[in-house]
């Protein structure tokens, strides 16, 4: 109890902290991209955040983050953007239709007991395109010719653009992380968990698995229907292609397990780490080099990194907090280009330091060797 | 609603079905046998039409002659991934999400070499596409009927060999129990490396078949999920001829609706049979007792 009063109490304050950016920026003329480069990582943590609380917790593995960002998307495309509908009373229901749809995927599929994990997989694969097929179908919602969200006008106590993007993204980002730390901490989260290591035990355990499992993707979907729903705006001209492309499952997937799915923190360094590479990319020049980069990167974590680099991070956290500081102090000094620059430096360091094996940190930490008998039941846990 | 053009939506949607069943197979075998989900099936079969585009267009070989190369091609890759497999101690899971970063890179690769245009071969150097005869009202296209003889033969062949031989009862050894088989002398790694290169080689060899006919794309590998995924399904992991069969249906039931729907609902009309058959037959429609 105490322990989440103090969680809680630290996601108020960041909320608070980062609300103030905007008056921030304005008073200190910061480029304008900083702030999309803010609100696009949001749209990330959001994404990888919610997509975790699915597949990190109960370990049913989700390629159906596109479909739950791309019915978001539709519904404010449609009810604002086509109907004429207030953005802000639009928005909720981008998030309760994905919630709809995801419930239903839920009922087919969580209903049979014999459907393993890989059967889900592939169900959440093809419904991204199944959505897309309808969509192009239904002149009401795409029709093949796209819908415009550039004239939505939005309402002016959110500010200009750019700032309003930031405030709703927060506001559903702190949303978001909340809900996974709860579930996270939660006898939900515990039930969870319990699936993902043995369903037929955490069954027998008396798990309400079905319930468990439908929760998990309601708030998967919800939250990633209600990003979605936001990230219209930014995209203005909706098309299918793009929405139900699968960059978002792919991007995702890769954030959670560079991050760690084991933790409800995992997929926001994952996220902040990968978006911020990619982004570098881009604006450097190498879009078509990215999906390369991407798709090695996830083979070599999948094979490498199986607990994620957060718990790493945590493990190593004086040395990673000051190498952090030490390298944007140094570019600071020493070059003069753009923040995002100097935090793509920062997390570099810092995934390099993560990836190094526990042994050899063990030897450059100078920490004291295990013991014989701790490194045996080292080994007996790694072969069970 | 015509007759006539209902029958022939359904005979088409049959022998494109045979094609279906061709680009599952791969997938499945490997699925059902080495419970590996190898999304890399799709790469084989993309790279597989577009070899034998380059081969035909800048080589001038026949497409179907090409198959000679492009087989064994497909047969080494999947062979060498199936090793590599072995080697990183790959599960389902993990087999799943490398094969997806696969399959990314692939896809990526061959937009820089092909780029994101649409090829297809020139009629003066494909004698396949366009061609047809007709039987009563119906016209049979010679590149799907090609395609359909061949998945009929690879499917029945590929089950007497499963039944049959000794190759074939080592890998059901193997499937049924890696210890057991181990223990009489059936070397579990080679039978899957084996296995691995054959479902690749099929993958292989439809893509041939579709460069036959078909204008190829980068991002046409996504839209092969939709048809895929129901067929193998349908079909039961690992059973070659049920296999068959599902492409069948799916390839009739996709036909008929677009002539009926619209091309756009077709693979809603798959996919809502595939729902049907995870919730009714989650083992295939032609399983007896279990795959392979």
């Amino acid at each position: 109890m105490k322990s989440r009063r103090r969680a809680l109490t630290g996601f108020a304050v960041a909320f608070l902290i980062l609300l103030a950016v905007p008056h921030l920026a304005e008073r200190m003329d910061w480029p304008g991209f900083y702030l999309t480069f803010m609100f696009t990582a949001f749209f990330w943590i959001t994404q990888s955040s919610s997509w975790n609380m699915l597949t990190g917790y109960s370990g049913y593995f989700s390629f159906g983050q596109g479909a739950w960002f791309g019915v978001g998307v539709y519904t404010t495309a449609v009810l604002a953007g086509k109907q004429g509908w207030s953005f802000l009373a639009a928005l909720p229901l981008a998030g309760f239709t994905a919630l709809i749809v995801g419930l239903l995927l839920g009922l087919v599929v969580f209903r049979l007991r014999s459907l393993g994990g890989e059967i889900f997989a592939l169900t959440t694969l093809a419904v991204a395109f199944v959505l897309a097929a309808i969509a192009r179908i239904f002149a009401a919602i795409d029709g093949g010719r796209g819908a415009f969200m550039t004239s939505v006008p939005l309402p002016e106590f959110l500010g200009e653009f750019r700032p309003a993007m930031y405030r709703m993204t927060l506001v559903i980002m702190m949303l978001t992380l909340v809900t996974a730390y709860l579930i996270y901490e939660s006898r939900l989260g515990w039930g969870l968990f319990a699936i993902r290591d043995d369903e037929q035990v955490a069954r027998g355990l008396g798990v309400p698995t079905f319930r468990y499992k439908m929760a998990a993707l309601g708030a998967n979907a919800f939250f990633g229907g209600l990003m979605g729903g936001v990230w219209a705006l930014q995209i203005g001209f909706v098309t299918v292609e793009d929405v139900f492309s699968i960059r978002v499952p792919l991007f995702v997937i890769l954030m959670s397990v560079l991050g760690g799915t084991r933790h409800w923190m995992g997929p926001v360094v994952g996220s902040l780490i990968i978006f911020t590479i990619v982004d570098r990319f881009n604006s450097a020049g190498f879009e078509n080099f990215n999906q390369v980069f991407i798709g090695s990167l996830l083979i070599l974590l999948v094979l490498a990194v199986r607990e994620g680099i957060y718990l790493r991070i945590r493990e190593r956290w004086v040395a990673t907090a000051s190498l952090f500081g030490l390298i944007i102090a140094a570019s600071v000094i020493f070059n003069s280009s753009s923040m995002v620059w100097k935090f793509l430096w920062a997390l570099l360091g810092i995934l390099l330091m993560a990836l190094i094996p526990d042994r050899a940190w063990q030897k450059l930490a100078l920490r004291r060797r295990p013991t014989p008998s701790e490194s045996r039941e080292d080994r007996e846990t790694v072969d069970a | 609603m015509n007759a006539d053009l209902l029958t022939q939506a359904a005979v088409s949607g049959a022998l494109i079905g045979g094609l279906y069943a061709l680009m599952s197979l791969g997938l499945s075998l490997s699925w059902g046998a080495l419970e590996n989900i190898n999304l890399a099936h799709f790469m084989f079969i993309l790279f597989g039409a577009y070899v034998t585009y380059q081969l035909t267009s800048s080589a001038g070989i026949d497409p179907l002659l090409a198959a000679l190369i492009v087989v064994p091609l497909g047969f080494a890759a999947g062979g060498l991934l199936q090793i590599f497999f072995e080697w990183a101690k790959v599960d389902e899971f993990k087999s799943l999400i490398i094969s997806f970063g696969l399959f990314i890179i692939l896809q990526s690769l061959a937009r820089t070499i092909w780029s994101a245009d649409f090829r297809s071969l020139d009629q003066s150097i494909n004698p396949y596409v366009g061609s047809s005869f007709t039987v009563g009202s119906v016209s049979l296209q010679i590149p799907l009927v090609i395609a359909f003889v061949a998945a009929a033969l690879i499917a029945f062949g590929t089950q007497a060999v499963m039944g049959r031989t000794f190759f074939g009862k080592a890998v059901r050894a193997v499937v049924h129990d890696p210890d057991t088989a181990q223990a009489f002398g059936v070397d579990h790694r080679r039978v899957g490396v084996l296995l691995a290169a054959i479902a690749s080689a099929y993958s292989a060899l439809a893509g041939v078949l579709i460069a036959t006919f078909q204008s190829l794309s980068p991002t046409m590998a996504v839209g092969w999920f939709g048809i895929v995924f129901p067929v193998v399904i349908l079909g039961g992991l690992g059973n070659a001829v049920g296999n068959f069969l599902a492409g069948i249906i799916i390839g009739v039931a996709a036909g008929v609706a677009a002539v009926i729907w619209g091309p756009l609902s077709a693979s809603l009309v798959t996919f809502s049979i595939m729902v049907l058959a995870l919730l009714f037959r989650p083992e295939g429609l032609f399983t007896r007792k279990a795959a392979i």
